[in-house]
């Protein structure tokens, strides 16, 4: 069990003077479950290698504990690793996968058989013990190359989207077994994935990435509520959060015609006039067109317990599907595709962000 | 959406059915086209060619000269007539020398065989895979070797190994067979080495092992079939070898089988022993068939498993 410490940790690939990590700062409690999420290409993955040792550390440095481990090699870092494809050795049985590293470390068979059996156990893979890795569900796999992290008692697991290979349904039950599997062994763990419902339902804190760089790190619930700046207010929560884009005048934007009021701190932290107003799909209050912003709805997608309506608008939107308010019903509304809506955000349901800098404004 | 759907009995009767003979092919994948045509004919003339050649060196191995040349595609006859269907066998047999020859190429291709994989295996994973400087120019380097036709180097090469002292000797044959042999088996596996994973290796570095360790407990029993394939295909061309035999070994107790089907070539066509020459001939070319048609699925896997993904 240890704390691992990011410091200033920096990794360039060669003929890329961007660094793919750009001094990352970040420090990880013990027993903590921290969750690395970013869009594809934002260091995340190459974090966790450098952790694990996969990967040079160019500046900065890492350490474990009080060890610094900036340049030892992966062996002697103590920490075990779950692969994307989990890279089982197809040769060997589940058995032989799994007490791999015992056997290498030299720990007598009856004991190495024993912290097998034990780890085999924990995770249901008794039966399959004599099995080969082709042999085996994808899920009995993915269960097999956590078998190999937990029989290591490792003081850190590293785990690189470990779920991406396996089918929705069992994703979202493979995804508490981790979880409640890492509470009850206590192991630091540091987790990567794309996936936001993953990072959210996961993990103790989660660590947003972009370009190399630490976004925010914050718990799931601080991240949803308070996003420190624009790419994370967008980037977690789905569907994405509305951002639209405003002119302060005094002490209130408009948007759509109507005030959003700022405080006076919002306004005296503001770098220039324009602000970016963000409203969740589920911070939206339905009324009359009269009432509210006027917009009309283009598609229905009804989930049952909730419905989310994606309405066009003539207010301007920032990102991809500019002109889109997606707002959520309740499920079974009785919406329908070309009725038109007024949408005003409720108390509190509002993130004020500086367009210029992207930082979200004091609340 | 309930309402529309028809009502059904609670459990579903699947329906009595005949399956086809055959599962109907993809449409389009099996229409008429000239080239296919081309081809069928091709191949079936290529395979009727060799399955002829064959038919001949075998039967003749049975029938005496005079059934040869006067009834060259007929079944034997008179051997068989006379109580004696094996009587060429016997005579290649005695008269080459074969029984010795026999020993001296079993050994020699399968130490040198065995010898070749155990120096390209390593040679091939280091090129491919532990990301060594140079090491794509090193790859194109010993692939050069496959270029050069060694019939070309044979007079440089006889003078180096005269001077030496390994001429007519089973050493020196032995160190020539590999020499010339690493540059193809190291080309044919470094692509089995490449296919693999990378995280296997990542994954054997977290768990402690040490690259030597990696190298034969992971990687190579993972490329288990590039070898045995590195190891057949060797064995296939180094049995049949017969130029460098010739130049190289000039001593009946030195002889390779190709070596002494050589020497008795001469003596049983001055004889018009044909018979028993083609008899010589089957008997140094069916083991390589035999082990070829036992082995064919293993080496045709090997082949294109190294090639693709």
């Amino acid at each position: 069990m240890a704390t691992v410490t990011f410091d200033g940790t920096t990794r360039y690939y060669a003929g890329n003077p961007v660094p793919a990590v750009d001094g990352l700062d970040l420090e990880v409690a013990d027993g903590e479950f921290l969750v690395l999420v970013g869009p594809s290409g934002c260091g995340k993955s190459t974090t966790l290698r450098m952790l694990a040792g996969l990967e040079g550390i160019d500046d900065g440095a890492i350490r474990i504990g009080d060890r610094d481990v900036t340049n030892l090699p992966p062996k002697d870092r103590d920490i075990a690793m779950v692969f994307q494809n989990y890279a089982l050795y197809p040769h060997m049985t589940v058995a032989d996968n799994i007490g791999f590293h015992l056997k290498i470390a030299k720990m007598p068979k009856a004991e190495r058989l024993e912290r097998v059996r034990e780890a085999a156990e924990l995770l249901d893979l008794t039966p399959y013990l004599d099995r080969k890795p082709a042999k085996l569900s994808g899920g009995q796999r993915q269960r097999v190359a956590m078998g190999r992290a937990i029989v290591r008692r490792p003081q850190v697991f590293c785990m690189d989207e470990p779920l991406s290979n396996l089918d929705a349904k069992l994703r979202v039950q493979t995804r508490t077994q981790i979880a409640s599997l890492q509470r009850r062994l206590g192991v630091t763990t540091i987790y990567v994935t794309h996936d936001q419902v993953e990072a959210m339902t996961m993990g103790d804190r989660v660590a947003v990435l972009k370009d190399g760089l630490l976004q925010q790190c914050d718990t799931p619930i601080g991240l949803f509520g308070k996003p420190a700046n624009l790419f994370v207010a967008g980037f977690i929560g789905s569907p994405a959060m509305n951002l639209i884009p405003a002119t302060v005048e005094g002490d209130s934007a408009r948007v759509g015609g109507r005030p959003v009021q700022l405080t006076r701190d919002q306004v005296s932290a503001l770098t220039s006039p324009s602000v970016v107003v963000g409203v969740r799909p589920e911070g939206w209050r339905i009324l009359s067109p009269a009432e509210g912003i006027e917009a009309t709805v283009e598609v229905v997608e009804e989930l049952g317990s909730d419905q989310y309506l994606y309405c066009s608008s003539p207010v301007e939107q920032i990102g991809a599907d500019a002109n889109q308010f997606t707002v959520r019903a309740p499920g079974m509304s009785p919406w329908q595709r070309g009725d038109k809506l007024g949408l005003a955000p409720e108390t509190g349901a509002v993130h004020l962000f500086d367009a210029e800098t992207g930082a979200r404004l004091p609340d | 959406m309930s309402s529309t759907v028809e009502s059904k009995p609670a459990v579903a009767v699947r329906p009595v059915r005949t399956p086809p003979r055959k599962p109907k092919p993809a449409p389009g994948s099996r229409g008429f086209s000239p080239l296919r045509l081309l081809g069928m004919i091709f191949v079936w003339l290529f395979t009727a060619v060799n399955v002829l050649v064959l038919y001949w060196l075998v039967s003749a191995s049975f029938k005496t000269p005079i059934e040869i040349f006067s009834k060259p595609f007929a079944l034997p006859l008179q051997w068989f007539e006379r109580g004696d269907p094996f009587r060429n066998f016997a005579y290649a047999w005695n008269n080459a020398g074969f029984g010795h020859a026999f020993v001296v190429t079993v050994v020699l291709v399968a130490v040198s065989s065995v010898v070749i994989v155990l120096v390209s295996a390593p040679a091939a994973y280091a090129l491919s895979r532990l990301g060594v400087r140079g090491s794509n120019g090193l790859t194109n380097f010993v692939a050069i070797g496959m270029g050069i036709p060694f019939q070309t180097v044979v007079i440089p090469l006889f003078i180096g190994m005269g001077k030496l002292g390994l001429t007519n000797n089973l050493f020196g044959m032995f160190l020539i067979y590999v020499a010339l042999s690493i540059p193809f088996t190291v080309f044919l596996l470094t692509g089995f080495f490449k296919s693999l994973p990378d995280e296997l290796e990542e994954a054997a570095a977290i768990d402690g092992a040490s690259p030597f360790r990696t190298f034969f407990a992971i990687m190579l029993p993972l490329t288990r079939g590039g070898l045995i394939t590195a190891l057949i295909l060797n064995a296939i061309g180094l049995w049949n070898e017969t130029l460098l035999a010739i130049v190289f070994l000039n001593e009946n107790a030195n002889f390779t089988l190709a070596r002494a089907l050589f020497s008795f070539y001469g003596a049983a066509s001055y004889q018009s022993e044909y018979g028993g020459l083609i008899a010589g001939v089957a008997i140094v070319v069916l083991p390589m068939l035999v082990l070829y048609v036992l082995l064919a699925r293993r080496i045709i896997t090997g082949l294109t498993l190294g090639a693709g993904k």
